[in-house]
């Protein structure tokens, strides 16, 4: 039995989207089989409205117990820091977040806005958007570097834009059935049990990774080769788990032929979307890749390239994932 | 002697925002309205100076719920600005991926956030009041259930080919990332049979999708609820006789105005990727419908107006020169703007007049055999031009209750349409992408249909980055603030004139706004301006 609270700030809602695609369990699962009592939800909460602000208010009173304030979105400092760029129940949501965060048992940001700003707090940030806890890569965020929240925990980050359903669900289940314990974070407080392990963990191209075989292009090419080499896929860089848990069960972007983009790291979206970086690997000298997943030097890699490439058995270059 | 009542409704919210609206009623009805949208995340702002692609990672997270239809609309955009040639199986991709959003959208939207107000203690009295809630009731209801956990049913065949659903970014330029394999193409059938079976004839229609098709009028629509004891009793006939019963087909008309922008391309009629070709290949055809006329849609007569939107200046400009520089909300009210919201325009004789977006607008327009002229692919494909909705609308207005058929009637229309382009897909011809010159310069102009209607984004790129970009949502066509001339958006005219049985939970007001699909899930918050104290509240889904 553990009560929730969910609200939204600067938010595109695509984490509640996701959140709704949820199988094992799925959200109405969390709500008989779980005993979750979801004390609101902008989409999905029974009690709305002018009831939601006799709510908050009760809850700010403590005289309803929040045991997981969840929140999903950047939070909004615009214009000037007033917060009147998003106003909620007639009054800045930020100064909701501010009160709700200290009086929860455990504060968990939903997705990258809510970890650590965004797409919205790219530059020029026109609406001063930050993260709970982090501004990119910098921790501080909105509640501060030392923030602990009442259960003893920092804000745990569940990035991703969006974050997967099964991230969510399985946090929510830890924290309901006293596993918060259990929970281990890393530096960028997210849960090692997801974030351990990298995007290319489990990708369906690693074999053609390791001969330095690479994908020319979209589309026709892409049922062979790997991604990283030409069209900028982070897989090796990204700690996610997309592709051993499958998004909506089904795929990852790598399985479709799509560049894994760094979503939940916290410097996305990577080099401010700058000309030139978009599903392009950033080499040196138009060869080596300029961040590379060894660390080596660059003639040690070059060498190993080559060789790989000379000894990469036939089929590696051709279209082993057949119609 | 009558007394005008103003209702503070905060907050009237919307899934990716919030939104207040203050309501004047007299003597039972509204008079007067101001729709106020109320955050700000000024996208348009960050992409200026960014890679062209960058609308591909950047607009779908614009709104989570429309991503897959964000990423189709700044594909086409860039698609345009340099003359891309897409071949035919990448558009296919790109249709069914569309298509399955919208399918998704249907069941989760009806359920999740329309449907959940029948459950209100209002409706009490109602004969059907007792079925409702044993449906309809939020997380316990019999459909709801089945109807939230089909929704992530289409999706999945996005995810097949996106690689996942919300958010992808798998549209490019001259086509898409997958090359997908025969499994996929069978696993999508099983996902689209299973949503059929399941919900769409078993639990919504309580017959098969082509006995609905039959239906060409609203005497037919009548005749098939007479027809059966499964058409009454599905969901589909409940909501029928629920408006019915209580006046849901009798407020809510809103401009009686619609736009389509069209959507979902036939290759056929689109060798090359022009604004100017576009109208042609639309297999849900373009257009706008005026003072019950038909207008060829061309996008050069889109205006945006913001008179009365937090933004600076009062210009009427084409999206291309467009601008978007904000105002704290404080200083801005002083001029009397009062929403976030720009407040969309189509020029017709040159003067700017508001039209409705949405499925409705989508379904009038494919009722005018102009449209057949105007988009020569919606002819070809079934059901591409359709006169149902034409005919209910002529014959009964434009209402809440005929704005949620039209929404569901396309969930039929776009699962025939999505096994259509899977059949199409030619592993013969096994193209899914031709890389594109990246052009340096260029204006571009990507359209779709998103669930809630047209969507648009105009792009401009000089030196190789974005010099302009505008999004014109179906949102803001529906949401937006009065203009210069005083007009009203579709959702304030809608919500005026509507009956407020209970003006202490005046639950109309919700009917109408959530109507239009703008994500609005609200709360009324009624307060007494004399006594300048709370009335009373008015609670949603108070079944527990």
């Amino acid at each position: 039995m553990a009560t929730v609270l969910w609200l939204h700030g600067g938010a595109c809602n695509g984490n509640t989207m996701s959140f709704l695609n949820a199988e094992y369990p799925s959200v109405c699962d969390l709500v008989t089989d779980f005993g979750i009592e979801i004390l609101w939800h902008p989409s999905a909460g029974l009690e709305m409205g002018n009831q939601v602000q006799a709510l908050l208010k009760d809850i700010l009173a403590e005289k309803i117990p929040l045991d997981i304030f969840v929140f999903e979105g950047t939070v909004v400092l615009g214009p000037n820091g007033t917060g009147r760029y998003n106003m909620f129940a007639g009054r800045p949501m930020k100064d909701w977040v501010y009160e709700l965060a200290h009086v929860a048992k455990y504060v968990v940001a939903v997705g990258n806005c809510a970890c650590h700003g965004n797409i919205p707090a790219v530059p020029p940030n026109p609406t001063e958007s930050t993260g709970l806890q982090f501004h990119k890569t910098k921790k501080g965020g909105f509640l501060g570097e030392h923030f602990v929240s009442r259960g003893g925990l920092p804000v745990i980050n569940i990035p991703g834009c969006p974050a997967h359903y099964d991230w969510i669900t399985q946090v929510l289940v830890a924290l309901a059935v006293g596993r918060a314990k259990d929970i281990q974070l890393d530096e960028y407080q997210r849960p090692l049990t997801f974030f351990k392990t990298f995007s290319q963990t489990g990708c369906t191209r690693v074999q053609f990774h390791e001969w330095k075989i690479s994908a020319e292009e979209f589309g026709q090419g892409t049922r062979k080769g790997c991604l990283f080499y030409e069209l900028g896929c982070r897989g090796p860089l990204t700690h996610a788990p997309c592709n051993r848990i499958l998004w909506n069960g089904v795929s990852s972007k790598q399985r479709s032929g799509h560049p894994c983009i760094g979503c939940t790291e916290f410097a996305f979206p990577w080099f401010d979307l700058a000309p030139g970086t978009i599903f392009k690997t950033q080499k040196v000298a138009g060869v080596m890749p300029k961040e590379s997943v060894y660390e080596v030097d660059k003639f040690t890699y070059m060498l190993h390239a080559v060789t790989a490439r000379i000894a990469a058995p036939k089929w590696a270059t051709e279209d082993i994932f057949v119609v | 002697m009558a007394t005008k009542q103003h209702l503070v409704i905060d907050p009237l919210a919307r899934l990716e925002g919030d939104v207040r609206a203050d309501v004047f009623v007299e003597d039972g009805h509204v008079v007067d309205v101001q729709v106020e949208a109320v955050m700000f995340r000024g996208f348009e702002i960050i992409l200026r100076g960014k890679d062209p692609l960058a609308g591909l990672i950047v607009t779908p997270r614009v709104c989570g719920i429309c991503g897959g239809s964000h990423l189709y609309k700044a594909c086409q955009a860039i698609d345009t600005a340099w003359r891309t040639e897409v071949p035919p199986n990448a558009w296919h991709i790109r249709n069914i991926a569309q298509a399955c959003e919208t399918l998704q959208s249907v069941p989760r939207w009806y359920y999740a956030i329309f449907a959940i107000d029948f459950v209100n203690k209002n409706y009490a009295k109602s004969k059907l009041y007792d079925e409702v809630v044993k449906r309809w009731a939020p997380f316990v209801g019999t459909s709801y259930k089945i109807g939230l956990e089909i929704s992530a049913l289409p999706v999945k065949v996005y995810a097949m080919f996106g690689g996942q659903w919300p958010h992808s970014s798998f549209m490019v330029p001259g086509g898409v990332m997958c090359a997908p394999q025969l499994d996929h193409i069978t696993r999508a059938y099983a996902l689209l049979e299973r949503y059929r079976t399941e919900w769409l004839e078993k639990v919504w229609l309580g017959c098969s999708v082509d006995r609905w098709l039959e239906n060409k009028t609203w005497d037919d629509v009548l005749k098939w609820l007479d027809e059966s004891e499964s058409h009454r009793n599905s969901d589909c006939g409940l909501f029928i006789r629920f408006c019915l019963e209580n006046g849901l087909d009798k407020y809510g008309a809103g401009v009686n105005a619609f736009l389509a922008c069209g959507s979902y391309i036939d290759p056929e009629f689109y060798p090359v990727s022009t604004i100017e070709g576009r109208n042609q290949a639309l297999q849900s055809p373009s257009g706008v419908v005026y003072n019950g006329k038909y207008y060829v849609f061309d996008q050069m007569n889109v205006r945006e107006d913001i008179t009365h939107s937090y933004f600076e200046g009062s210009s009427l400009l084409h999206p291309w020169e467009g601008e978007t520089v904000p105002l704290d909300p404080e200083v801005a009210k002083k001029q009397g703007k009062y929403s976030w919201a720009k407040s969309p325009r189509y020029l017709i004789d040159g003067k700017p007049v508001p039209l409705e977006a949405g499925p409705l607008a989508r379904q009038v327009v494919a009722g005018y055999e102009e449209a057949k002229s105007a988009c020569p692919a919606a002819g070809r494909i079934e059901h591409g031009i359709d006169p149902l909705f034409k005919n209910i609308v002529s014959k009964i207005g434009p209402s809440v209750m005929v704005r949620v058929l039209a929404r569901m009637h396309e969930a039929v229309k776009y699962y025939k349409w999505v096994k259509e382009w899977l059949a199409k897909v030619d592993f013969k011809d096994d193209r899914f992408y031709k890389k594109p010159k990246e052009l340096p310069e260029g204006k571009g102009y990507g359209g779709t249909e998103a669930a809630r209607g047209a969507l648009q984004d105009w792009i401009v790129i000089e030196n190789g980055k974005i010099k302009n970009y505008q999004i014109v949502t179906p949102t803001a066509w529906n949401i937006g603030p009065r203009d210069s001339k005083g007009q009203m958006g579709p959702i304030e005219k809608a919500i005026v004139g509507a009956p407020i049985k209970n003006p202490e939970d005046p639950i109309e007001v919700a009917h109408v706004a959530r109507s239009f699909d703008s994500c609005l899930v609200c709360t009324v918050h009624v307060y007494d301006r004399k006594r300048g104290k709370e009335l009373a509240r008015y609670k949603l889904g108070t079944f527990k």
